[in-house]
């Protein structure tokens, strides 16, 4: 089963110019359900409502507002915000690479996969450079009227391109250090450094199966069936009392054996 | 990460639970980690009263409130079978309240197409010593802890990281929700050309640079949008006080507690004063509701009956998590 392409373009490196078609790296898996009215399971619509008086508004007189950081907003036209969509020049420009690592997690936003639109000879050449560079591009692009930002990688040989949250979505956190009593000791984070290095390994992502989507399958069968479900409730944990003890015991547990 | 990008100022935790290694326990509160993008517009008519997205009956022609909802799921024959949020959690009670790490990682290990939204973890005042010992010691190892949990009718894989002593859940795709270049039906590899490999490579380094370039991260669309705002304000045209504005892309009006993420993290961690610089939000970002942080994908949804995914639906508690 091969998935189809949803965009065509160039990537543009210097001088180079690599033919590459867009797929999406991501498969939708979850269980989809109607909402309904309780009362008689009539399927809901969504409307939009004046807030103040609950009345629908036609697609046709909806409008966007633009706030300022003065408490107001600005009510823009469709013809003006037409007006700003960018052009298209079906270019994926590469604006630098940096390490890896200059990327954190937070930057990830949704994964695509680039295919060659050609013979390949340039792309995998590309895909092949990238690969032992140890680098990550920096791209833009303009896809369906809209900018996108996005870091070209490498994957099994594959050239892929996630885009990118923007520089203002990736909240930094200032350095909070917790007082005192709050402070583990020493010998609680040695414990719990053997503990963490008791159950590491390697990631491997097909060991963790979505359970609650295959028990929900079951429980919708059992349901249409007919049958009556007995119902468990979770308990909530108590928060850890002795830290010490617990990581002894934990590490105990992992080594099976006891530990002074 | 550029370093003057402060946490918005109020965030609404939408889970709340534990997380257990071994046999230590951390309560913890879920908090979006991503502020919703500067171009978020809101919702208006032509006079610029605000406007809501609401749950409608036709057949009673009314506007519905959330606890007169119900999920269904329509089987193969056409039957519509219910699902009560009760029998959601009881598909796995232990899941819905801890996100038990199984094992941890080395957090490099973990290639990117899985990351999928980061969150922060705030503690619970009950948390003690225990959260901060789990931040220093994967800050310390380089480590992500890996477990899943389940909330309103989803599961969840998520990777916990540390960073600067605050705790992180990455929620990740599971294995089977990433295609790969053999099902997507790409060409197998085919040797390139080593003058080209070559001089590709050089672009590479000539284009190679020790790290992101903020301006090169910024919102270009934001702008556009502000500097038209701003000339339009001048002129006086369209201008509307801001008042229980929603965004288009919101799922509903439906108001939830607001927290102030950092107030909440320096009361459980105890943290001191000198540290405290992130108490006055930046002021050109609006606060951010967790609800609100994705807007990138479908700005005109339909407001036709739809499906609704599970994870969509609207919880009793806050209106959190649009897509995951």
């Amino acid at each position: 089963m091969s998935a189809r392409a949803i965009w065509k373009g160039q990537l543009l490196l210097g001088k180079h110019e690599v033919p590459v078609k867009l797929y999406s790296a991501v498969k939708d898996q979850a269980v989809h359900f109607h909402l309904l009215h309780a009362k008689d399971l009539t399927p809901v619509e969504q409307r939009i409502v004046r807030k103040d008086n609950g009345r629908e508004v036609p697609k046709e007189a909806q409008r966007k507002a633009l706030p300022l950081d003065d408490g107001r907003a600005v009510i823009l036209e469709p013809d003006e915000l037409e007006k700003l969509e960018p052009a298209s020049d079906r270019t994926i420009h590469v604006l630098r690479f940096v390490p890896r690592e200059a990327l954190g997690d937070q930057w990830f936003d949704r994964p695509y996969y680039l295919g060659p639109d050609d013979d390949g000879g340039a792309y995998f050449a590309l895909a092949n450079a990238l690969g032992a560079s140890d680098r990550v591009g920096i791209a833009r692009w303009v896809m369906r009227d809209k900018r996108y930002l996005g870091a070209l990688s490498v994957a099994d040989g594959y050239l892929g391109l996630t885009t990118l949250r923007r520089a203002e979505q990736v909240m930094a956190v200032p350095a909070l250090r917790p007082d005192k009593a709050r402070t583990p000791s020493d010998a609680e984070v040695k414990l719990a450094e053997q503990l963490i290095e008791s159950i590491t390994g390697a990631f491997e992502p097909e060991q963790w199966q979505n359970e609650y989507r295959e028990r929900l399958h079951e429980l919708i069968a059992a349901k249409a069936k007919g049958t009556k479900l007995r119902l468990v409730a979770a308990k909530p944990k108590e928060a850890t009392g002795d830290l010490a003890e617990s990581l002894r015991a934990s590490l105990a547990a992992t080594k099976g054996k006891k530990v002074a | 990460m550029p370093d003057e990008k402060l946490p918005a100022a109020a965030v609404r935790p939408f889970w709340s639970g534990t997380i257990t290694f071994g046999l230590v326990s951390i309560p913890v509160e879920l908090v979006a980690a991503v502020g919703s993008r500067r171009k978020s517009m809101k919702l208006v008519d032509e006079q610029g009263h605000p406007l809501g997205r609401r749950y409608w009956c036709p057949k009673d022609d009314k506007v519905l409130d959330n606890d007169e909802l119900v999920r269904g799921y329509e089987t193969e024959s056409g039957k519509m079978v219910v699902i009560t949020d009760e029998e959601f959690a009881a598909a796995a009670p232990e899941k819905s309240r801890d996100i038990e790490l199984k094992r941890f990682v080395p957090l490099d290990a973990i290639p990117p197409f899985f990351f999928e939204r980061p969150y922060f973890l705030a503690p619970d005042e009950r948390a003690g010593k225990a959260y901060a010992l789990l931040a220093q010691t994967m800050a310390r190892s380089g480590k992500a802890g890996i477990g899943s949990f389940v909330m309103r009718g989803h599961e969840y894989l998520v990777a916990i990281l540390a960073d600067n002593g605050i705790l992180r859940a990455d929620v990740l795709r599971y294995a089977d929700e990433l295609r790969t270049p053999a099902t997507i039906g790409l060409p197998k590899p085919r040797k390139a050309d080593a003058g080209l490999v070559r001089a590709l490579a050089k672009e590479i380094d000539a284009l190679g640079k020790p790290a992101l370039d903020p301006a090169e991260m910024e919102d270009l669309e934001a702008e556009s949008l502000r500097k038209l705002a701003q000339q339009k304000a001048k002129s006086g045209k369209g201008v509307i006080a801001i008042e229980d504005l929603e965004s288009p892309d919101d799922e509903s009006g439906g108001s939830a507690e607001v927290i102030d993420l950092m107030e909440v993290l320096r009361k459980s961690l105890g943290a001191k004063a000198a540290t405290a610089r992130a108490a006055t939000a930046s002021s050109t970002t609006q606060p951010a509701p967790a609800g609100k942080a994705t807007s990138t994908k479908t700005p005109a949804k339909k407001v036709a009956a739809k499906k609704v995914a599970a994870k969509k639906a609207p919880g009793k508690k806050a209106q959190a998590r649009k897509s995951a």
